[in-house]
This record gives structure tokens, C-alpha cells and sequence, in this order.
């Protein structure tokens, strides 16, 4: 997600108590606009409604707000799918807003996104962060995500992004036999795989939100 | 709710519209406004119908009309580039006073720089460009000699760079570099030179006219002056001399590099350093443009001109429809000191590759990609790299890429026109190392990408020459001894091939670093890994060599008819050495990370979602499928490192090993400053690392204010391990 240059106003840190935070699941029409407004605000992609409706329409079990005496500082919107064989899920956008962070309201948010995606059967999670976003990438880091690759020039602004990934423990197989099956597959694929280089599909697919804003 | 007014407003503004638009086969136009106003009483703003086929992309593509962040018909000013004309955005002349005139070209000539630059750093054609309405419209210049070769070299040399990119087909960001779909580049050529040339010329004269006493001036009376300020006329004559001169010379430095078989690389150092030099002037001419200027400028960081002013004739929403499939948006044009020292680093990259030598072993190649990709060359750059390496499917357009692999593996000369070569595999083989080359050129973020996924191809191909190998050898036993020594070449390609497999392993490792892809608790795991694959390499690397010293004995002792004593060892090789002191490093690196982490030095608290095996997993997933090495696991990261101690590290220093290796192979590379300048950082990396360590040994795990950090100060990819008392 592509950060706006913020401002350096609303630097002041309100005062509260974790305790005090209270956390929502997506819970219809009257939490749309408090969604849109926080992101609008912190993020400098330009979303049209539809882009929240069709996170939030699809997918409301896996937004969530964080609300503080009533007043909506922070929200986390997700999705997830089909991707090339397997089930992941999407961060797409995570805002708190400025007077309310470093108190782990963002890291909350994601968590109740992410602990709903792995019990919906999700074995990934992915989203792409700005390499300039130390805050975001600490966050993710934290919670176990990989760099899995980085995409050149992937914002708007010239900005390279990262891809991270969270990959939840396979309990099924022992890895080692997982291991063992993606090596036979794999092989019998690269053996008749045409040698002329396509254009990189993966990484122009709608699949996942950032590569269709930015068109890379 | 302001939507329909809106949308009136919008087209009102773009009136006159093209009166009807055709409708395709089989299908008519229908006023869909009452469908859509009945619609409107049933949902309210903003509401949306969900069908099945309505995807992320589509809700993406959306467009809130109105909303100057994503209608970019409310951004343009006009409607087409004739309105644009027509309203006097791009005059001709551009001023009717012959000062203003001039000023206003090379501020033309300025921004167009900047736009070129901006476009070259990965934006659209249309948008930087040919932003520019006066090269939208090549015929509208005929009148203005300076101007009109000035565009006409711009075109002539923006399809140049386009042809090379595309050719290079680097599958990055080309799509948009490369698309000029609507734009006036066809019927540009050399011939664009002449008349440049033929300006150039009478502006050299106008400059030797002002500056001659005026006793000499009568001579060349019938010239007319450049413009009418006489004592402006020295600045501005020089100011579109050395503009037109770089523009001349960087055309040339296009066709120079366009020459087969890299033909034209000595006449293209020259150029570019006569464009160097150009860019220089151009750089100094500020002053001048400066102080002469007796209009407003603003004089801020991001002015696209030498003279500060803004230049007519430019409109950046112009061309926004032609930018399909982007949305349009607005860019940032870069600044024009940006866009010359752009220019700089381009022709200094370019100047990198024109003289490399055409004779390098393909290994001398790989080495010199490496380095080169350390200067983070652009786009441009990179795509000459390729198209240089690779034409007509012969590296060079000259040496077949058998031959090449031949050398590479160690093979005799003669083998190099084997038959052999004709087979399936080595004709894969073939393509795969043509790919090699080719995403060697690629920027790094997409090169990683790409090493990690053809390290399965050379794993397939080495699987099928080994099975020919077989093949071969058992119709052997059946017949004659290995005749024309198919065997033999084929066993040395296999070894070569698994060197290769490993190279591009470490360096699909390694590139991570350059990336940053690894945080800081995944580093031993990956310098393990390193370590594992860095040892399979240096192994490879020794068996090619000792076998090609055995098949050099064998032939030169038969020959000779002596029988020496062949048990004798052969010495290790110094570049085996080389990568032996980085294997000492990496080695080092992940024992001490595992005692850190084993000692629990390392504030790290465990992910509450998953573990190190899932991470090791991730990193490492497209050379594990490959088998990359064989039998390598998260087990066996494990088991190698969970009894890391700082007690028995004590014992053996990995990092006075890679010191004492980097020292004494020094020696053996005297005429290459590159790997004497690598051995110095390994050997500086070693040393911290060593003095780290002892103290780590001896104080550790009794003083726990000590915090261990790591940085890559000396060397890109080993890192160097910071110990200080919190
Ligand atoms: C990124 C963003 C969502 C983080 O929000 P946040 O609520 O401050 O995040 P958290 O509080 O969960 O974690 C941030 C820091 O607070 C610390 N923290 C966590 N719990 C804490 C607690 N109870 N008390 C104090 N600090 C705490 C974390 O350790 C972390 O420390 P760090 O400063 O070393 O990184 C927020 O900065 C933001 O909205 N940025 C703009 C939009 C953006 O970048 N979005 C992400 C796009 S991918």
C-alpha cells in the first residue's frame, strides 16, 4: 500500500489505555464511511467506493475497526482466493491514525484479520508495503512475514515495494513429503516448459490489489 | 449526487466531440440515459451490483468522474492536440521577437532533456515526450530550421532507444517504455543528421560572426545574426551549439552501438565523450540563460530548464488517452540538473560496456554483469548490455553459444565443432545460458526473480545430460571404445552445467542482500545456505579444473610417450581459493548468528503465527524444489546449527580462516583490481567479525548488557557484527 506524504500535523499522541480500544468487526453500511474516510486520509492511492465495497461486501468477516470512546482510529480491509493452486490471503489496506500509534492497535487490527484467514482455510498471506515504510515492515515483520520479492518501481511515486508473505504451518504433510511431491510436479512441468521467456504474468494479474493500481 | 451535472460539465467542456462514433459489426448505439435514470431512483449513491464477473480489477478501474485524482479528463486542458493549436499553445515561431524566440527554443531543448530522462526512468512516451505539441506535429516546425531539427533528431533518436529496448525485450517496465502507439516516430532516420548538421553549422557561423572584430564582420555580412540583442548573441549562440552537438552525438552513440558483432564500440567512446564534454557546456551554459533572462523565473530545485523559465508548448494531459492501459495520471517531470546528471550516468554506463572486451570467456562475462549491475545501471544501459551480448542467437553476433560453452567447460578447442552440438540438449542448453545472459541484464529485483526460476531449468538439463551420458556410455560398452569422444565431452558439459546450477544459486542468494529481503533473524539461515550451496560450487569448480588438467596431461604425455606420475595432487586453484574465503564467512556468519540465537543474545521474540521452518520454507523454496542442493532440508539447517555455543566456537575461528584464505590468494590475481578490491572488503569483514567473536567468547554469556547488531559497512552481502554495551 502506497502511503500519502503525510503532513507532520496531528503529531500529538492522545492518551488512552489499550483497555480502552475496542475492536468491530465490519458490521454494515454505517462502518463504510468511517473506513473510507481513515483511508482516504493515509493513503495516497485513489480508491473509488467500489474498491471498499468490494472488499467489504465480499469479504466483511475479515475488516475490522478499532474505535476509542466512539471515534474510529484505525482499520484493517482484507480479502482472500484462489491463487494459482493455493488459498491466500490479501492485506490490502491498514490505516491507525497518527495520535493513536505505537500502542499495537495496527498490529491488533491485522491480527484479527489474519487468525480469520487462517481458519478459513487460507495458507498465505500477502501484501506489498513501500521498502520506505520502516513502520508498516517492522509491524509485518514482527507478525512472522517474509520479503518474499521485491517489485522495481512499483508505486506510482517510483517507489520500489516489497511483497511480503505468511506462510501458516502445514500440519497435514510432513515438509519433507511436501518437499518430495513438488519436486516430482515440478519437474515433469520444467521438462516440456517452452524455453522462450513469457511476459511475467504473475506479476500483472488483478489478483491482488496493488499490481492492478499500479498497473506494473 | 453531482454525478450527471458533472458529467454534463465535463462534456460541455470537451465540446467540439466527434460527432458520432462508428458502431462496430453487429452491434448499434443505444441511449442508455433512461435505463440509467430509472436505475438511479432504485440505488442510491455509490451502491453497486454485484455481479460474478466483477473483479478486483474492474472495481479498481472504476472512476469516481469528477475527482481530480482519477478523472484525468478534468485535468487536460484541451481536447485534442488541434484545439491545443489552435488556442496558441504551441506558436510558431514561438515568439515573433527573435530573443524571446531563441530563449524559448532552449528552453524547449531543456524541458524535452528532462522529459527524455524522466521517460527513460520508466514512464510512458506520450507523457514526458511527446508532451511536447510541437513533435506531435512534425509538418507545423517545417518553417523554424532550428526547432524543426531539433524534433526531428529527438524522434529520430526516441525510436532508436525504443527499437533497442524492445529488442532487448527485458520484460521489466518496457511495455510502457516501449509503447508509441499514436506517436510520430515512423519516417524518422539518419537522415535527421543532415539537417542538424546544416543548422549547426550556420549557428557556428553566427558565433564566429559575433565574436570576430568588427572589421573582419563585413566578410560574412549576409549573415544574419542569431537574434537581435547583440550582446546576448555570443551566450545564446554557444547555449544551441553545444545542445545541438549533444543531441548529434548521442544519435551517433545509438547507431555506433547498433553495429553488429559490436563493430561500432570504438567510435561510440568517442562519441560519448564528446557528448560528455557537451553536457558540460550545457551544464555551464546556466549562468548565461540566467542572467539574461528579463522575464519571471522561478529559480526552485524542480525547474525542468537551464534558464528556470517554463517552457510553451508542453501539455502533459495531452496525450493521456494514448497511455492506454495506464489510467492516466500525472507524473513528475524530472528537474533538469536531474536529467543531466541522468545523462552523465547513462553515457558513463554505456562507456562501461563499450569497453569491455569482445574476447571474454563467458565466465569474464557473468563477472563482469555482476559488477556492472553493482552501479544500478537503468534501463537503457542494460538493454544496450544485452543486445550487444546476444544477436542473431551467437554471443556477440559472432562466437556460436556451443563454442562458448565448450570454452567454458574446459573443453579443447576442436571439440567446438562437434556434431555433438546438434543434439536436443546442448541446443537447450544452449537457450538456457542465451536466457542466463539476457536476465543478467535485467534490474536486480526482476533478475532474482528470474535465477530463481531457471535454476530449475539447468537442474532439468543437467537430470537429461546425464541421462544422455548414460546413453552414451552403454552403447559403448556394447561397440568400441568412446570413438569421437562424446563421453567425455558430455561428462565435462555435465560438470560444468552443475557449476553453473550453483553460480546462479549463490547469486540468486546473494542478490537478497542487495535487495534486502532478509531481516536480520533470517540471516543465519541464509548465510547457511550460502554456505551449503557456496561449497557444492567451489567442488564443481575444482572437478572442471582438475579434469581439465587431466585430459591437458593425458595428451601431452602421450604425446610425449613419458609416463609421469599421475596420483600426484594437483594444486587448489586460486579461484577455488577465492570462494573458499567466502565460504569461511558464511560459515562463520551462521555459527556465530546460531550461538547468538542459542544463547539468546538476540532479542527475538517467536512470530505468533509461524516459525522459522516456515520462513526457511519461503526463502529457499525455488532451489529446494530444484534440489539445490540434494538433501537439504530445515532439518539439516537445524541440526548443523543448534549446538552453536560461544564455548566451543571459541575453539575454531571460521573468520581467521576467510582472512588468512583472502591474504594469500591476493597474490594470485595480480592484474584484476576488481577481485584485489573484494578480497580487501572480505578480508576487512573477517577481521571485525574475528575481534566480535573473541569478544563475544569471552564476555558473552556472563554480561547481558552487550547487544549484537549487524551492517553490511564493508561488504554488501557478509555482514559485519557491531557488539556494544546497552
Ligand atoms: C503502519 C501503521 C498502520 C502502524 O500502526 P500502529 O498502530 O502504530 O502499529 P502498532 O502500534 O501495532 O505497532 C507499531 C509500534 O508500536 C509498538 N507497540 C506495539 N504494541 C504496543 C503497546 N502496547 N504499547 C506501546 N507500543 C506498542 C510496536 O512494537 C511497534 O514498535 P516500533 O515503533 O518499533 O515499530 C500506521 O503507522 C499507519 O497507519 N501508517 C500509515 C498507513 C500505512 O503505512 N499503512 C500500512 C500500509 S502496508
Amino acid at each position: 500500500m502506497e502511503t500519502a506524504t503525510s503532513d507532520a500535523e496531528e503529531e500529538k499522541k492522545a492518551t488512552f489505555e489499550a483497555s480502552e480500544i475496542e475492536y468491530a468487526s465490519y458490521g454494515g453500511e454505517h462502518h463504510l464511511p468511517l473506513i473510507m474516510g481513515l483511508v482516504d486520509h493515509e493513503l495516497s492511492e485513489p480508491y473509488s467506493i467500489f474498491t471498499y465495497r468490494y472488499f467489504v461486501y465480499l469479504w466483511p468477516q475479515l475488516s475490522f475497526l478499532a474505535f476509542h470512546k466512539g471515534k474510529c482510529v484505525g482499520t484493517v480491509v482484507c480479502k482472500m482466493g484462489e491463487h494459482r493452486s493455493t488459498y491466500r490471503g490479501y492485506i490490502a489496506m491498514l490505516v491507525v491514525i497518527k495520535p493513536y500509534r505505537g500502542k499495537g492497535i495496527a498490529t491488533e487490527l491485522v491480527s484479527r484479520s489474519i487468525r480469520v484467514m487462517k481458519e478459513s482455510g487460507c495458507e498465505e498471506v500477502t501484501l506489498e508495503a513501500e521498502v520506505t515504510n520502516k513502520g508498516a515492515l517492522a509491524l509485518y515483520g514482527r507478525l512472522g512475514f517474509i520479503r518474499a520479492k521485491r517489485l522495481f518501481r512499483y508505486y506510482l511515486n517510483g517507489v520500489d515495494a516489497f511483497r511480503l508473505k505468511l506462510l501458516f504451518p502445514q500440519r497435514e504433510l510432513h515438509p519433507s513429503l511436501v518437499m518430495m511431491a513438488h519436486n516430482d510436479a515440478s519437474q515433469r512441468h520444467a521438462s516440456n516448459r517452452p524455453l522462450e521467456e513469457f511476459p511475467e504474468q504473475q506479476e500483472r494479474d488483478c489478483s491482488s490489489m496493488g499490481e492492478s493500481v499500479s498497473n506494473k | 449526487m453531482d454525478e450527471e451535472r458533472a458529467e454534463a460539465a465535463a462534456v460541455d467542456r470537451h465540446d467540439p466531440r466527434p460527432s458520432s462514433i462508428p458502431s462496430g459489426d453487429g452491434s448499434v448505439w443505444a441511449d442508455v440515459s433512461p435505463l440509467l435514470e430509472a436505475a438511479c431512483t432504485d440505488l442510491p449513491d455509490g451502491e453497486l451490483i454485484h455481479g460474478d464477473n466483477f473483479n478486483l480489477f474492474a472495481a479498481m478501474s472504476a472512476l469516481e468522474i469528477m475527482d481530480p485524482k482519477m478523472d484525468s479528463g478534468m485535468v487536460s486542458r484541451y481536447y485534442s492536440v488541434d484545439e491545443a493549436i489552435e488556442n496558441g499553445a504551441a506558436p510558431v515561431p514561438i515568439s515573433c521577437d527573435k530573443t524571446g524566440d531563441v530563449q524559448c527554443t532552449i528552453d524547449i531543448m531543456d524541458h524535452l532533456l528532462a522529459c527524455e530522462a524522466t521517460w527513460h526512468k520508466g514512464h510512458s512516451l506520450a507523457q514526458t515526450v511527446f508532451s511536447c505539441i510541437y513533435l506531435l506535429r512534425p509538418e507545423r516546425t517545417s518553417s523554424h530550421a532550428l526547432l524543426h531539427s531539433y524534433s526531428r533528431i529527438i524522434r529520430a533518436t526516441c525510436k532508436a532507444v525504443v527499437s533497442v529496448v524492445s529488442d532487448a525485450r527485458t520484460h521489466e517496465e518496457e511495455d510502457l517504455f516501449t509503447m508509441a502507439y499514436g506517436l510520430p516516430l515512423i519516417g524518422e532516420d539518419e537522415k535527421c543528421l543532415s539537417m542538424l548538421n546544416a543548422v549547426e553549422e550556420t549557428i557556428a557561423r553566427q558565433l564566429r560572426a559575433c565574436k570576430a572584430p568588427s572589421s573582419g564582420r563585413k566578410v560574412i555580412e549576409d549573415l544574419e545574426p542569431l537574434q537581435n540583442n547583440l550582446a546576448l548573441e555570443e551566450g545564446y549562440c554557444k547555449a544551441i551549439l553545444c545542445r545541438l552537438r549533444f543531441r548529434k552525438h548521442f544519435y551517433h552513440v545509438l547507431m555506433c552501438l547498433k553495429r553488429p558483432q559490436g563493430r561500432g564500440l570504438q567510435l561510440a567512446r568517442k562519441h560519448i565523450s564528446s557528448c560528455l564534454s557537451e553536457l558540460e557546456i550545457i551544464r555551464k551554459s546556466t549562468e548565461v540563460l540566467r542572467s539574461n533572462d528579463y522575464g519571471t523565473h522561478n529559480c526552485g530545485e524542480d525547474k525542468t530548464t537551464a534558464s528556470g523559465r517554463r517552457p510553451v508548448g508542453f501539455d502533459a494531459s495531452i496525450n493521456t488517452r494514448l497511455s492506454a492501459p495506464t489510467p492516466p495520471r500525472s507524473i513528475k517531470i524530472l528537474s533538469w540538473s536531474e536529467a543531466v546528471e541522468y545523462f552523465v550516468k547513462l553515457l558513463h554506463d554505456l562507456d562501461i560496456i563499450c569497453s569491455f572486451s569482445l574476447d571474454a570467456s563467458l565466465e569474464g562475462i557473468l563477472q563482469f554483469m555482476v559488477q556492472f549491475q553493482k552501479s544500478h545501471p537503468d534501463l537503457v544501459s542494460r538493454a544496450h548490455l544485452q543486445t550487444l551480448l546476444i544477436q542473431d542467437g551467437k554471443l556477440y553476433g559472432r562466437d556460436p553459444i556451443f563454442a562458448v560453452i565448450a570454452k567454458a567447460a574446459g573443453l579443447p578447442e576442436i571439440v567446438r565443432n562437434h556434431d555433438i552440438q546438434n543434439g536436443e540438449c546442448l541446443v537447450h542448453l544452449g537457450q538456457l545460458v542465451i536466457n542466463l545472459l539476457k536476465i543478467l541484464s535485467t534490474n536486480a529485483a526482476w533478475q532474482r526473480r528470474k535465477l530463481g526460476k531457471i535454476v530449475q531449468d539447468w537442474r532439468v538439463i543437467h537430470i537429461q545430460l546425464e541421462l544422455a551420458l548414460r546413453q552414451e556410455m552403454g552403447e559403448e560398452s556394447g561397440i568400441s571404445a568412446d570413438q569421437n569422444g562424446r563421453g567425455d565431452i558430455l561428462r565435462q558439459i555435465l560438470i560444468w552445467v552443475e557449476e553453473q546450477t550453483f553460480w546462479i544459486a549463490s547469486r540468486f542468494l546473494m542478490l537478497g542482500f542487495e535487495l534486502e529481503l532478509y531481516s536480520p533473524g533470517e540471516y543465519c539461515m541464509v548465510y547457511w545456505y550460502i554456505y551449503v550451496v557456496l561449497i557444492k560450487l567451489a567442488e564443481r569448480m575444482h572437478h572442471k579444473m582438475s579434469f581439465t588438467n587431466a585430459t591437458a596431461k593425458l595428451k601431452g604425455k602421450k604425446k610425449k610417450g613419458s609416463t609421469k606420475d599421475m596420483s600426484r595432487d594437483f594444486q587448489i586453484p586460486a579461484s577455488v581459493l577465492f570462494l573458499q574465503s567466502y565460504i569461511c564467512l558464511a560459515e562463520g556468519l551462521t555459527m556465530m548468528l546460531a550461538a547468538l540465537k542459542n544463547e539468546r543474545m538476540l532479542s527475538q521474540s517467536p512470530s505468533p503465527f509461524n516459525s522459522d521452518h516456515e520462513r526457511f520454507i519461503q526463502h529457499f523454496e525455488l532451489l529446494q524444489k530444484a534440489g539445490v542442493p540434494d538433501h537439504i532440508s530445515y532439518q539439516s539447517f537445524e541440526e548443523s546449527t543448534k549446538n552453536a555455543r560461544f564455548s566451543t566456537l571459541v575453539m575454531y575461528n571460521y573468520f581467521k580462516d576467510a582472512q588468512r584464505i583472502a591474504k594469500e590468494v591476493k597474490n594470485s590475481f595480480p592484474n584484476d583490481p576488481e577481485r584485489q578490491s573484494e578480497l580487501r572488503r572480505i578480508e576487512q569483514v573477517a577481521e571485525h567479525n574475528s575481534i566480535a567473536l573473541t569478544v563475544l567468547c569471552r564476555l558473552g554469556s556472563l554480561d547481558s548488557s552487550l547487544k549484537v547488531s549487524f551492517d553490511f559497512s564493508h561488504h554488501p552481502y557478509f555482514a559485519t557484527a557491531v557488539v556494544k554495551r546497552s
